[in-house]
């Protein structure tokens, strides 16, 4: 809502809310920069062997020769595309079991079980089962990927397809909707935030999904930088690599911000 | 004058795992063309199972509900669908029964916008007060043209100022509209500022213990509070319940 005549008290809160706002921004990048630089300090003066803490000159050194012999973005892309595709086959897939376990009571008491279990164990043990089938290329990263993201899916969507309002649902039975309608028209619309925020969670998980999977089985990569730098003891490669890991899945997390900004307008009651 | 709507010794029964209950037995009562019937009854004693079975949303155990007619419904809160704007929560019902004609949307807004909704079409739920909010409900609810309308307790999410004003307002949409309503509420005073007849159930299961015509004819709600035979029904339905 727009106001054009503000009271000179409502101009000054105004004002004060920028303030804050700039506040906040100045002390991130003031907290950030002050970690960097006493992380270089620390390591400069050899108080702390850079060869073990690395430092920030030495991480952008080794990002710019990374970057100037074209293997960053090389492994930069093999990451991303096992994170994405992983990301969006498990998005899609849990969305679809999701509402087949919604449509379906008794396919849902069936499952559930399973559900429970799938969720509760940890991803990794599968490891060995992913090389011997899935070999050592993407494919196995990607499916790692699906795997630690697809059951959180499920969980969300379903559990919020399931909290529609009785009493809206009500209407429109009363309405003589059938049940493709009330999917459409009320179960799926009143369910965009709680699909928003799985997505946000399964960002999370993807990189999780892939890094796991590089560690274990990969040929590229940044989870490979990392753990080829970490076995070769090149904690430069392992800290550079790191970082751009924090990059892309910051990233991608504002992707997602964004589309909940376009999608849910208007859906807080 | 024909009956719309007939409840012929209906019983019907809820099952759960922990057992079943009765929530009405042998009920029969019926409704005419054009009548307000105000349903009252001892708080849990099926009233929205009796709306249920009327818009045919449950099947009676026993005995039948015929009736002639399309209904619409009208539930406690407004339910509007906060994603849609009041134009499109209005059109809901014509999307459902695929009758999203061009004639039928204007009618629907001819509707709205003689009864005050024009500014808040393409306003969204939030942005309107909860009196708006029911009114753009009964507008959402007479969109397609029903012959019935079921109110369930349509007006107890209000606060009491916009509960008597919203009265009074579908009081006189129904009125213009020549309708049929039939009111569950557990309001007595609610029931007789508005029916022109009242029908008294008694606990669970529900049967009509007592049926009562209202001479009010046309009076609008706020008025008829101000009559002293409103007084005089109101202890009469309120000694009956309390049986």
């Amino acid at each position: 809502m727009k106001h054009v005549n503000y009271s000179q008290e409502h101009a000054r809160f105004l004002r004060r809310r920028k303030q804050n706002l700039a506040l906040v921004w100045a002390l991130r990048i003031g907290v950030l920069a002050l970690l960097l630089g006493l992380w270089e300090l620390v390591t400069a003066t050899g108080w702390v062997d850079p060869f073990i803490m690395s430092s920030p000159s030495r991480i952008a050194t080794t990002l710019a020769g990374l970057a100037a012999d074209g293997s960053l973005f090389y492994h930069i892309g093999v990451t991303l595309w096992e994170t994405l595709a992983g990301f969006a086959i498990a998005v899609v897939l849990g969305f679809a079991v999701a509402l087949a376990l919604w449509w379906s009571d008794t396919l849902r008491r069936v499952l559930e079980p399973y559900i429970v279990v799938l969720n509760a164990l940890p991803k990794i043990a599968l490891g060995p089962l992913i090389i011997i089938w899935f070999g050592t290329g993407s494919e196995a990263i990607v499916f790692m990927t699906v795997l630690v993201g697809v059951i959180i899916a499920i969980m969300h969507v379903l559990s919020a397809f399931i909290a529609t309002e009785e009493s809206k649902i009500l209407l429109m039975r009363s309405m003589g909707a059938n049940k493709w309608q009330i999917l459409c028209k009320l179960v799926i619309p009143s369910s965009y935030p709680a699909v928003i925020s799985m997505l946000k969670v399964n960002v999370g998980m993807a990189w999780i999904g892939s890094i796991m999977g590089e560690y274990i089985v990969s040929r590229a990569g940044l989870g490979y930088l990392i753990v080829y730098g970490g076995q070769v003891f090149k904690l430069d490669l392992v800290m550079s690599a790191t970082f751009v890991l924090c990059l892309l899945a910051a990233g991608m997390y504002a992707l997602v911000v964004l589309l909940e900004k376009i999608l849910v307008k208007n859906t807080d009651n | 004058m024909e009956n719309i709507l007939t409840f012929r010794d209906v019983t019907h029964i809820y099952h759960t795992v922990r057992g079943e209950l009765v929530a009405a037995q042998e009920l029969s009562f019926s409704v005419s063309r054009g009548e307000f019937v105000a349903i009252i009854g001892p708080s849990g004693c099926g009233k929205t199972t009796l709306l249920s079975l009327a818009a045919g949303l449950l099947k009676p155990s026993a005995g039948s509900v015929e009736s002639s007619g399309s209904f619409g419904y009208m539930l406690q809160k407004d339910e509007l669908f906060p994603w849609r704007t009041i134009e499109k929560n209005i059109f809901l019902p014509l999307e459902v029964k695929r009758k999203n004609t061009q004639e039928a949307r204007r009618r629907a807004l001819a509707l709205a916008e003689k009864y005050g909704l024009a500014d808040f079409l393409k306003s969204y739920p939030k942005q309107l007060s909860g009196g708006m909010r029911q009114r753009a409900a009964l507008i959402r609810t007479l969109a397609t043209d029903p012959d019935i309308l079921l109110l369930d307790e349509p007006f107890s999410a209000l606060d009491y100022q916009t509960r008597l004003n919203v009265c009074e307002d579908v009081a006189a949409i129904i009125r213009s509209e020549q309708k049929t309503a039939l009111l569950i509420t557990h309001d007595i005073s609610e029931a007789i500022s508005l029916a022109d007849r009242v029908l008294v159930l008694s606990a669970r299961p529900a049967r009509v213990a007592h049926s009562h015509t209202l001479d009010f004819g046309d009076v609008p709600p706020l008025k008829r509070r101000e009559q002293p035979a409103f007084s005089a029904w109101f202890e009469r339905l309120w000694g009956e319940l309390n049986a």
